[in-house]
């Protein structure tokens, strides 16, 4: 559960992320001028502690060194003239004075410490300050200074460890020749606490600019692309809603700028289109009111003709027989005409979109067993065999029975015209999204020249072939629209010689596509072939 | 006795020639040119089926048909130009039985005339329940609780295929043959047109049918009776 609402707060910020042009502009704007503000701060705060450090670093050194030399200067000033000194009272008078001179903020705390491994007549006790913790004069420092080479020596030191309130201090080692008694060592340690609190302090502000300032180029940058993407999004905005078929939807158009020079393209463009869509439109239902107008002109005069034609051909057996003949050619070609016109009119409906689909849950397999027993007389006539080779499966299919049929009785009429008396075999297989009819005969077959020209309206394979059902070359055209009426398809697979197979696939849903068939183009030879024949007629 | 047509056709020669067709199979044609003119004849002539013209002036075929079936229940085939337009749903739906597409045959038309003119089917009871339904089969009477419900022969025919087999499950395609005399393949809107029709005149809830009941995806069977 958890990992799936916090999968799902990730997919949400991505899609958002994705989606907004705002939010990139302004996250990746926030992010970059972080990077830089970093950089920036992080470079100024270590160039003010070096600074601060090395001021207060150099001070301490001139105050050790002044002490250095003072104490020195004290001690040798006090050699009595017979050579004597009492070096305690002297030291006790160095560490009155090197107190004095030593009086930085922060508190300093001296040692004077004997440097090891001398043998000397007189010993002066070395002296510290109360507060000092001894330890902190480094063991390397000690070395260091105890070699007398008339140099300062600091070292960088943690104060007060063990109080748990550290300070950062300051170690100032220098030596001085106590005379009688040696080179003693005077360290001078220095807290250095102020310096680290001006730091802290000028970090502390820093952080805080950097902040406000990252925070302001966000607000910034906000703004900003609101400000240019606001006008990009009501075009997109309007973009969208004419795609759906909003034609008077516009753009505001404001200024000069080039936002306002988007608007007014966008705008001539949206007026172009609805002029073009609106003139087609219009063509269109003159179209649609031509192809009904012509429907009934030509249809009523036919009708009469039809009738009339009809009549004489029951009576023709009491013509003379030319007259007779006459009469059945009149009967034949009006039939002829008729259909020809019925199938003009249908590819102009198409043309002009005015077809709808009259869909219900079909059995496709009884709808071909209907075709099937339809087509069997002429296909007896021509000698072929009619099989049905239906595997089993989800059979219905919600589909317009009229056009499937209409398509059916095509591909089986195309089969029976073109099969040469050899058998035809109908297919018909499904899966759980699409159902397919494959009609396969063994016939002359088409070459690629053919193959590519054989959905084209009135195209015929062989004008001089004769004919059975009376084609009028739309057929095909007819049966590719009602095909994709459906979302389905028309496929066609041809060798020459070895026959054509035509499939036709289906969705078994409305209002979806499909993209593969569950029928082979051409398909598998089957093996058991279940026989058509006159068991089911 | 011979039954008597009248032909609504603006066409003349369309109403000429069916006329023809018509005395040739031993009817006896009466003839209309406009809407209003149908109405009149409608009312004189008193015919035993009615060819109805679609597209006709003065008043459109739809409208007549209306206007005939406030008053009566006489069989009405439409003559039509369009098979696949809405017209043919609104004139089945203002109350047409069944249609005819010009450029029609003459024998397809008379097929259809005679198919609405004869006799209902043939059974060997006299009363049949369907749902809380009493049909009258002698008496070509539908009463519910002893009050009839007018029905239009055609409904009557429908109402009553249904209710003779009470457990069978009828697809739109029996009923065009049972009811409507199709040997082959036609429109099933004349089914679902009627059916609703029907629901109309003798359900009490037509959203909720206890009488002709829905098979999704098969077609329609009779209520149970009670």
């Amino acid at each position: 559960m958890l990992t799936f609402t916090w999968r799902s707060l990730v997919q949400r910020v991505r899609r958002l992320w994705r989606s907004s042009l705002q939010l990139r502009t302004v996250a990746i704007t926030v992010l970059l001028s972080t990077v830089a503000v970093t950089i920036i701060s992080g470079y100024m705060s270590i160039s003010i502690a070096t600074n601060l450090y090395e001021a207060r670093k150099n001070q301490a050194l001139a105050e050790a060194r002044q002490a250095t030399v003072s104490v020195q200067e004290l001690f040798d000033s006090s050699v009595s003239a017979n050579g004597t000194i009492d070096v305690e009272a002297v030291n006790r008078t160095a560490q009155t004075r090197i107190r004095s001179v030593a009086s930085s903020p922060g508190g300093t705390e001296f040692a004077i410490l004997r440097t090891p491994g001398q043998t000397t007549e007189v010993t002066m006790t070395p002296g510290r300050t109360r507060n000092l913790d001894e330890s902190v004069i480094s063991d390397e420092l000690k070395e260091k200074v105890g070699q007398d080479d008339g140099q300062l020596y600091t070292q960088a030191v943690t104060l007060g460890a063990s109080t748990g309130r550290p300070d950062p201090g300051l170690v100032v080692g220098g030596v001085f020749e106590v005379p009688t008694a040696g080179q003693y060592e005077l360290y001078l340690v220095y807290n250095v606490r102020d310096v680290q609190q001006t730091l802290d302090f000028v970090q502390q502000t820093l952080v805080i600019g950097s902040l406000l300032l990252v925070g302001t180029i966000g607000l910034v940058t906000y703004f900003v692309t609101r400000l240019t993407i606001g006008p990009v999004r009501i075009a997109a905005e309007t973009a969208e809603k004419l795609a759906e078929g909003e034609l008077d939807r516009r753009i505001p158009e404001r200024g000069e700028d080039i936002i306002a020079t988007l608007a007014r393209s966008f705008n001539r463009m949206a007026d172009s289109l609805q002029r073009q869509i609106t003139q087609l439109a219009a063509l269109s239902r003159v179209q649609q009111r031509f192809v009904s107008d012509v429907s009934h002109e030509l249809r009523t005069p036919l009708t009469t003709i039809r009738l009339a034609g009809d009549v004489l051909y029951e009576q023709r057996d009491q013509f003379s027989p030319t007259t007779a003949r006459t009469a059945e050619l009149l009967h034949a070609q009006v039939d002829r005409f008729e259909s020809m016109l019925a199938d003009l009119l249908e590819m102009s409906r198409y043309d002009a979109g005015a077809v709808d689909i009259d869909a219900e849950p079909t059995n496709l397999v009884r709808l071909v067993e209907e075709s099937l027993d339809a087509i069997r007389p002429l296909a007896d006539e021509k000698g072929s065999e009619l099989r049905l080779v239906a595997p089993g499966g989800y059979f219905e299919a919600d589909v317009d029975a009229r056009r499937i049929r209409r398509i059916l009785q095509n591909l089986l009429g195309n089969a029976v015209d073109h099969g040469e008396g050899r058998p035809i075999v109908v297919h018909v297989d499904s899966d759980a999204t699409a159902v397919a009819i494959a009609v396969r005969d063994y016939g002359v077959g088409m070459d690629a020249a053919q193959l590519e020209r054989v959905f084209d309206r009135f195209w015929r394979a062989d004008p001089s072939r004769q004919r059975t059902t009376g084609g009028t070359g739309l057929g095909l055209a007819i049966a590719t629209e009602d095909a994709q009426l459906h979302g389905g398809s028309l496929d066609v697979w041809s060798q020459p010689g070895e026959g054509s197979c035509f499939r036709l696939t289906l969705p078994r849903e409305r209002g979806t596509t499909v993209h593969h068939s569950p029928v082979d183009l051409p398909p598998a030879e089957p093996l058991d072939t279940v026989d058509g024949g006159e068991g089911d007629g | 006795m011979t039954a008597r047509i009248l032909v609504v056709d603006d066409d003349t020669a369309i109403a000429e020639m069916v006329g023809i067709v018509l005395r040739g199979e031993g009817f006896d044609p009466h003839f209309s040119f406009d809407g209003p003119a149908a109405i009149e004849a409608f009312a004189s002539v008193k015919p035993d089926l009615v060819l109805l013209d679609l597209m006709l002036p003065g008043m459109d075929g739809i409208e007549v048909c209306t206007r005939i079936r406030e008053t009566s229940g006489t069989p009405i085939i439409m003559l039509t130009a369009k098979s696949d337009s809405t017209d043919v749903v609104r004139g089945l739906e203002s109350g047409a039985d069944d249609y005819v597409v010009k450029p029609f045959n003459p024998k397809e038309l008379v097929a259809r005339i005679r198919t609405r003119l004869r006799p209902a089917a043939q059974s060997t009871v006299e009363r049949l329940p369907i749902g809380d339904l009493v049909i009258d089969v002698t008496g070509h009477e539908v009463t519910r609780d002893g009050v009839p419900i007018a029905l239009t022969p055609l409904e009557f025919d429908l109402l009553l295929a249904l209710a003779m087999k009470p457990n069978q499950v009828f697809t739109r395609e029996m009923l065009l043959e049972q009811v409507w005399g199709y040997q082959y393949k036609a429109d099933t809107r004349l089914v679902n047109v009627h059916v609703q029709r029907l629901r109309a005149k003798v359900e009490l809830d037509a959203d909720n049918p206890r009488i002709v009941m829905t098979v999704r995806g098969v077609g329609y069977r009779a209520g149970t009776a009670r």
